[in-house]
């Protein structure tokens, strides 16, 4: 659904535009391989003639905002939607046309028919059965982050899409981002130097706990909460910014150490309110990862740190390493200016003080549109096609395995090498 | 008489650069001149992968090499001959590591361009690859048709293009290391560069900075010492500095006597318990 308010005209304009966007940015030397998908999905020019037919797995918040989304595209559409959870449903509803099926059972929508694919936004430990089930009824499955709730079923997810030839898509939409994709062109050509660091961060504020209706359970409405059902803060929100910091490091990590503990809100949640990993990549490189509850200062960070400077897609800027300024040598301008020549007082060690970068910092430019949205037109045209977007299904599963591996770092409080066991994506 | 000017401030090297240029110039000179030490640092540095580091790999496991990298070739070729004009003191593979090994061990051959050692041994362009850095792009200024600018690699490291924006030369005043507000001596630059080495003073106990090395024994020099050195070349400057700082006094003596009003070695020995009154130095 779009904004009434927009023309259509309007509409089409800025959706060319961003499209325009993404594929200025995922242009170029180095880009084609660091972003294949993105050049693909924009490559075609979708329709809304026989647009690819949805059934919506899950209508709660994340659920309903993917529906809103794929209103907005060109060759998709939503015919179906499930939820176990009647206000969910209800909701999910009050945006779809009234000739949209509504089920409470995934296998009632899928035993119905009448889809090309499933949406899955449902708790993080149904996405492996909800995945199967849909490849099984032979239809193609986009999924949101993370894949699923253990290494072993992400794999599996990946077999089994691989088994039945159907496109397997996982939602992570930064990799459809203008910004990102600028950010990762300017690095790539060596505008902040050698990458040797991301620090990525995502802090909030707030207990994460929703309010819990008359008519459910905690466990159905707080499911983030609770370790059965989700690795809480690395696979609702880590999956995100180690997915970037594999993106941009080129690599997946060797191995990951790290601390996590329920230090503030400690109201009977089982997952970590505080988490802080260190992920080695290959070179001495690392991935630094915080994310906690209690203070939103720094907010969703990713800082990608290279030799003569820093990208901060997520704040849109790009910062060059500016020093201090010789003072002494300031001086002498203003002298010069002026018509006097003065000796200038000079010399000392190479050290000098590491301040932080206080520029300003260049734009790096934002998206108008919801990068969702292209997601799900290159999830269209790769169902028509019946083959992927190239190279996004990699990131997102090493993303997934990477911050499950976190959790069980922090879990055995020891450092775990990157697993040898691995599919093949 | 005022003189335009602008400025070109960035970190290569390991420090902080700055160029100011004054006057005519094409107006990427300052771009060229960033692009000219960016290019040294790219190909001198041992901090992250370049051919420095290629080369230094294959000269550690006992392998030959050639010189591809014309940068590199180039900083090759001023090292041999900055080590044959100190006397053998200013040695790029002085390391602990290797004790008593040698430049001496080193086979450099520029007709093949070709590089081979006798023992392992890895290159360390140090201080030297900044006045090498700033030779260049003293060059590429000249080339855009600047006739008056100012380079500073860490301050340690001072290059000018030309007379200053004002005429005459450019004056400096070195502060003394140890003694806060005082200055050490005063110089004046005409076209020429300025290399400062010191043993003691803000930064030099910082734990990323290498001590200095006395090639032949591999040992730190601990002495308190301070070397200023001009020169038409900054990478000349700046092996004489290194070579002043950890030679013996017959050699030192030496040196400084083929240029007296060019090279300085100050003793800071008995400055170390500051304050003592500068007349206590010994200025060769």
């Amino acid at each position: 659904m779009t904004d009434p308010k927009i023309t259509e005209r309007a509409f089409d304009l800025s959706r060319r535009s961003f499209i325009d966007r993404v594929l200025m940015t995922a242009a170029g030397a180095g880009m084609a391989a660091a972003a294949p998908w993105a050049s693909a999905a924009v490559a075609a020019e979708p329709t809304k003639s026989n647009p690819v037919r949805l059934g919506v797995i899950g209508t709660g918040d994340r659920g309903r905002a993917l529906i809103l989304n794929i209103a907005k595209t060109r060759n998709c559409v939503v015919v179906a939607i499930c939820d176990s959870y009647a206000p969910h449903l209800a909701k999910g509803r009050a945006l779809v046309d009234a000739s949209v099926r509504s089920f409470a059972d995934h296998r009632a929508m899928l035993d119905a028919g009448g889809l090309d694919a499933v949406v899955i936004a449902t708790p993080l430990d149904r996405h492996a059965k909800h995945c199967f089930d849909a490849l099984d009824a032979g239809l193609h499955v986009w999924c949101e982050k993370a894949m699923a709730r253990t290494i072993a079923d992400c794999g599996a997810m990946i077999t089994r899409s691989q088994a039945a030839r159907k496109v397997l898509q996982i939602g992570h939409q930064r990799m459809f981002h203008p910004t990102y994709l600028n950010a990762l062109k300017r690095a790539r050509a060596g505008e902040i130097g050698t990458l040797t660091q991301v620090r990525a961060s995502w802090h909030r504020n707030n207990s994460w706990r929703r309010t819990v209706p008359g008519d459910a359970t905690d466990r159905q409405i707080n499911w983030r909460l609770y370790r059965d059902s989700s690795a809480g803060l690395m696979t609702e929100l880590a999956t995100h910014q180690i997915q970037v910091g594999n993106w941009f490091l080129d690599a997946v990590p060797t191995r990951v150490m790290g601390s996590g503990s329920i230090c503030f809100w400690k109201d009977g949640r089982e997952v970590y309110d505080h988490v802080a990993l260190i992920y080695d990549y290959a070179g001495g490189r690392k991935l630094i990862y915080t994310s906690l509850l209690n203070n939103a200062r720094y907010g969703c960070e990713e800082q990608i740190q290279g030799s003569r400077g820093t990208i901060e897609p997520e704040l849109g800027r790009i910062f060059q390493e500016v020093p201090p300024k010789v003072l002494a040598l300031q001086r002498m301008h203003k002298d010069v200016a002026r018509g006097h020549k003065r000796t200038v007082p000079i010399g000392g060690a190479t050290w000098f003080p590491e301040l932080p970068v206080t520029t300003p910092g260049e734009s790096l430019g934002w998206g108008e549109y919801d990068e969702t949205m292209l997601q799900f037109e290159g999830f269209g045209e790769a169902v028509r096609a019946g083959k992927p977007l190239p190279g996004l299904l990699a990131q997102a599963y090493h993303a997934s395995v990477a911050s499950l591996l976190g959790e069980q770092a922090m879990d055995r409080g020891e450092a775990l090498t990157w697993p040898t066991n691995l599919v093949a994506v | 008489m005022t003189a335009l000017a602008d400025v070109e401030r960035f970190v290569a090297m390991g420090t902080r650069i700055e160029v100011h240029r004054f006057g005519a110039g094409a107006d990427d000179a300052l771009a060229a001149a960033r692009r000219a030490i960016e290019t040294v640092d790219d190909a001198l540095t041992i901090h992250r992968p370049s051919p420095t580091t290629a080369l230094n790999e294959r000269l550690l496991a006992g392998q030959e090499a050639a010189i591809d990298d014309a940068v590199l070739f180039e900083a090759l070729v001023a090292i041999d001959a900055a080590h044959a004009e100190t006397l053998g003191l200013f040695d790029p593979t002085a390391d602990r590591r290797f004790g008593a090994v040698g430049w001496g061990d080193v086979t450099f051959d520029r007709a093949t361009a070709r590089i081979a050692a006798a023992h392992p041994v890895a290159l360390d362009f140090g201080g030297f690859g900044k006045g090498f850095a700033l030779d260049r792009a003293c060059a590429a200024l000249r080339a855009a048709g600047v006739g008056s600018a100012c380079l500073s690699a860490g301050e340690s490291s001072i290059a000018t293009v030309g007379q200053h924006p004002l005429g005459g030369g450019w004056p400096f005043a070195i502060p003394h290391p140890l003694l806060p507000g005082r200055t050490l001596i005063e110089l004046e630059l005409d076209d020429e560069s300025l290399s400062i080495s010191s043993t003691v003073g803000a930064g030099t106990q910082t734990p990323e900075r290498a001590a200095m090395i006395r090639p032949g024994s591999g040992a730190a020099v601990t002495a308190a010492r301070c070397t200023i050195v001009v020169d038409r070349l900054g990478a000349s400057a700046e092996a004489m500095s290194t070579a002043l700082i950890v030679a013996d006094d017959a050699r030192a003596a030496r040196l400084i006597g083929a240029h007296p009003t060019h090279r300085f070695l100050f003793d800071l020995s008995q400055e170390a318990g500051m304050p003592a009154p500068s007349g206590r130095m010994q200025v060769q």
